[in-house]
């Protein structure tokens, strides 16, 4: 079987009855869709297949041979995060982060067929089948209404994490004192 | 302090926009087994026999391990804190809980590990479960667990005490007694990553742990201990957690991997599924709280009995410690100077029960403030009026003696009516934490108030013992 | 290893005559259609498929008109459904999440077997009260059938093909929701009129979705009546989703929502 995952076509050994998420995680060691209940319940696992959103763990590799799949590993580039991904960053939209990969791939689909702002109910509706024991779900909601609203700082190096002000002392090696 | 009120990126926050995060489940190490256990079917039983060798014929099957292959079966998870040993790794004489483990199989697919459990023969004698803490403790002899039906390693008590005060004044002079019973129930952490660990043994013989656990160090002791093994033999990976809650902090899977993974010379994973973490996991535990206040007619309270009992289930992990804490903090928010506190750590057949938010202490709190809304309730008192004038104050002290320095009940109790736009009376809108004195230090207060600027250390009232 | 999963032999469908022909007369073949309720049994261990028919691609899906009847092919998704006529629209509307309807499918929710621990099945309601005619190939070939005999008989050995609905002249549906992460229903009662006659079906109650007839001959007489009646009809479970004393004392309070609703002519 054929997938091509995030643009790149993968031959798929894995027996047919296999579910997506195994396929990706086990053999193609594509792990950020996640099993949080292997059984449709939590939407940790889902990534786009042909631009639709779907839960992996409910989906037998044979049912999408060919079909074009995305998973967060796909999303931006090496300089900029795509605008979902600046926007769950800036708004804290994760802590433990085991349900960011489902929620972002959710999120990137709700993005891509909305035109513009998208109101807190269709939020609300679009990703009722995420569950998040972190958050309490507030800062995802801004999250994404920040993304369709495109209201994102996308630079990544802006969003690097690093010494912050005159008062992080940074020694580099090597360099003058 | 130039991070304080700065808005700073999460240090993790990329990594989980990115998919990069790795939880233990992503982690790969090329021969990974994979692990399933054989758990109890049954609240209680007895184990009269089990016979692994089928598994272990299976083709696929690396391990199989029960209570014999554990060095150090049964160890406390509190032992250096004084709560003795009570739970055995693997189940060997008999089961206590449905989903307690009793082997466990490492092999090269799920699917042939569940298979592996499967052809485990074993024979149980079912017996009566013993559900309910409330009558839990007149099962006598009869109850399961080694100790009996209640925890007995209170120093030379079988309960959690607190004593302060003139608990039989306080009542005689109330103007009103109110009583509540109060049951939180059990909670399951539900974390979107389940129990997992991958432990890799090394060509040095030492083990690589990838673990969940939120308290590495802590765990680390725990499988040492089990295994018998020097703590430099073991190597832990963690700290990234998909959710913890307090309930990964019971180390569930990481010992009996290290076990597989030494019997089987091979990296071995363990994953809950999600029915086992709802099944088998450890729960906060359900309370039963029963309070009782001395209350005047004015709104003082005089004092409060309290009976706590807790369902640890079927062993006591950190119960102890969380009993302890919940009567720390029995009086909530409030100063009540004469009190009698006794908690029980009750013994079920039920799933162990563990530490999640706030352990002890939002149970005990959730029974103080449906009791302080029912005192007020009875009294025709507004309850945000009686808590003010209860509200812990400096200088007060604690059920346990504790001196206030800046207790926040007033400034919040007021921010909170503000924030509700609900109105109060003059002489409540004008409180502060400011120590009692006047009307507000009427002379049930005096004794419990610490003198002027004392703290513990210092501290010596007239409430001495206490009855 | 022995009837491991990976050794089931699978069939991907590429037409309604392929998926007919492996098929066959259906017995040791578990279809997969959008997997919802199938692949967690797989991954679980629960169900060991020795043949496995896979038909989401086998051109079953779509919905169109047939001599004044709307044919829905079995493969059609609940998300395709969500517009569809009512009260099946409304049921479609609030089966899970946009991601699970997205791939559910119509033939997947009318065979579903009972849930003892989760709700299934929610859309056999709003077909039986739409005088649903399923068309299904198995054992002695193909034959259409009202969907209350095919409920009745039970799915194992069919293939759903497709199902055929009437336009109601009115329909309604009431229905008792679990507050979660996703709301689910617990309980429904779909109602339509056609022709003069009335309808009523109830979906959550017992096993699979049932007709009430002692409610739909009691509805001359008022919504009060028939929802007296409908309990005759209704076999109530106990499972984790409800107790039967629920069931009972919320049922007839469905029914009488449903027919107040239907008599305003609501769609």
């Amino acid at each position: 079987m054929r997938l091509t995952v995030n643009g790149v076509e993968r031959e798929v050994l894995s027996p047919p009855l296999t579910t997506l998420l195994d396929a990706l995680r086990e053999e193609l060691f594509v792990t950020s869709p996640k099993a949080g209940c292997q059984q449709g319940g939590c939407g940790a696992c889902t990534v786009l297949v042909d631009g639709e959103p779907r839960r992996s763990c409910l989906t037998p590799v044979a049912a999408v041979d060919g079909a074009a799949i995305a998973t967060v590993e796909g999303l931006g580039d090496g300089d900029e995060l795509s605008t979902v991904q600046a926007a769950f960053h800036e708004h804290y939209a994760a802590q433990c982060g085991f349900c960011t990969s489902g929620f972002l791939m959710a999120t990137e689909a709700l993005v891509a067929r909305s035109e513009g702002e998208v109101e807190r109910e269709e939020i609300l509706e679009a990703l009722s089948g995420h569950i998040c024991r972190c958050t309490g779900y507030v800062k995802i909601v801004d999250a994404v209404a920040a993304a369709a609203r495109g209201d994102v700082n996308a630079d990544r190096a802006s969003a690097d994490t690093g010494p912050q002000g005159e008062d992080a002392a940074t020694v580099i090696p090597g360099s003058p004192a | 302090m130039k991070a304080v009120g700065a808005r700073l990126p999460r240090y993790d926050g990329l990594a989980h926009v990115t998919g990069r995060t790795q939880y233990v489940d992503d982690v790969r190490v090329h021969g990974t087994l994979w692990t399933k256990a054989l758990r109890s079917p049954h609240h209680s039983a007895a184990i009269r026999s089990i016979d692994t060798s089928k598994a272990e014929a299976i083709h696929g099957v690396h391990a199989v391990v029960t209570a014999k292959d554990v060095p150090h079966n049964v160890y406390g998870h509190l032992e250096a804190l004084g709560v003795p040993a009570d739970e055995p790794l693997l189940a060997a004489d008999d089961v206590r809980w449905k989903g307690q483990p009793i082997a466990a199989v490492a092999a090269e697919s799920e699917e042939i590990a569940q298979a592996a459990v499967e052809a485990i023969e074993i024979e149980l004698e079912e017996r009566e479960p013993i559900l309910d803490i409330r009558t839990a403790p007149a099962t006598g002899d009869e109850h399961f667990h080694q100790w009996g039906a209640i925890y007995p390693h209170f120093g030379p008590h079988n309960h959690r005490r607190v004593r302060k005060g003139d608990i039989d004044r306080a009542f005689d002079d109330a103007d009103l007694i109110v009583e509540g019973v109060y049951r939180p129930q059990a909670i399951e952490h539900c974390p979107l990553e389940t129990q997992v660990s991958l432990v890799v043994p090394e060509p040095s013989g030492r083990l690589t742990i990838y673990s969940c656990t939120q308290a590495m160090y802590f765990s680390m002791g725990v499988v040492a201990a089990h295994l018998q093994w020097p703590l430099n033999k073991l190597k832990f990976v963690g700290g990234t957690v998909g959710g913890g809650f307090g309930g990964k902090v019971d180390t569930a899977t990481e010992t009996i991997c290290a076990l597989l993974a030494i019997k089987a010379r091979r990296p071995v994973k363990w994953r809950f599924t999600r029915e086992e973490e709802f099944l088998c996991s450890s729960t906060r535990a359900p309370w039963h709280i029963e309070i009782r206040d001395a209350v005047t007619n004015d709104g003082w309270i005089l004092g409060r009995r309290t009976l706590t009992i807790h369902d640890s289930g079927a062993y006591a992990r950190f119960s102890p410690y969380g009993l302890t804490k919940h009567a720390f903090h029995h009086t909530g928010a409030y100063t009540i100077p004469n009190l009698r506190f006794d908690g029980f750590v009750v013994f079920t057949n039920r799933v162990p029960t563990t530490a999640m938010r706030g352990f002890g202490v939002t149970s005990v709190s959730l029974a103080v403030e449906l009791h302080m809304a029912r005192v007020a309730d009875l009294l025709g008192m507004n309850p945000l009026e009686l808590r003010l004038k209860n509200a812990n104050r400096i200088g007060d002290t604690t059920g346990n003696r504790v001196v206030m320095h800046d207790p926040s009940t007033v400034p919040v109790t007021l921010a909170a009516a503000d924030a509700a736009g609900l109105d109060l009376a003059a002489e409540y809108r004008s409180m502060t934490q400011a120590r009692r004195t006047g009307d507000l230090l009427p002379e049930h207060l005096v004794a419990q108030q610490a003198p002027d600027g004392e703290d513990l250390a210092t501290y010596r009232g007239a409430n001495g013992g206490g009855r | 290893m022995e009837g491991s999963v990976d050794a089931a032999e699978v069939i991907v469908a590429a037409s309604p005559q392929e998926a007919v022909e492996a098929f066959g007369d259906g017995r040791d073949v578990t279809v997969v259609a959008g997997g919802t309720i199938v692949m967690p049994e797989i991954r679980h261990g629960r169900l060991h498929p020795r043949k496995a028919l896979l038909i989401n691609r086998a051109g079953l899906d779509g919905i169109r008109r047939d001599d004044g009847r709307i044919v829905i092919g079995a493969g059609t998704s609940l998300a395709d459904l969500e517009d569809a006529v009512e009260p099946l629209g409304a049921c479609a509307r609030r089966v899970a999440d946009l991601e699970i309807r997205g791939q559910a499918t119509l033939g997947g929710n009318l065979c579903a077997p009972p849930g003892d621990e989760s709700p299934r099945g929610d859309l056999q309601a709003a077909l039986l009260v739409l005088d649903a005619q399923v068309r299904s190939a198995g054992e002695g070939g193909e034959r259409t059938e009202p969907v209350e005999d095919f409920l009745a008989s039970g799915p194992a050995g069919r293939l759903v093909l497709d199902v055929s609905v009437a336009e109601p002249d009115a329909a309604a549906t009431a229905t008792v929701r679990r507050p979660h992460a996703h709301a689910y229903t617990v309980m429904r009662v779909c109602a339509a009129r056609a022709g003069g006659q009335t309808r009523i079906a109830v979906s959550g109650a017992g096993p699979t979705a049932v007709r009430s007839r002692a409610a739909e001959q009691a509805a001359a007489d008022g919504a009060g009546a028939a929802a007296e009646r409908v309990l005759d009809d209704v076999t109530l479970q106990d499972d984790a989703i409800a107790s039967s004393w629920y069931r009972s004392q919320v049922l007839p309070v469905l029914v009488r929502r449903a027919l107040n609703d239907l008599a305003q002519g609501d769609r």
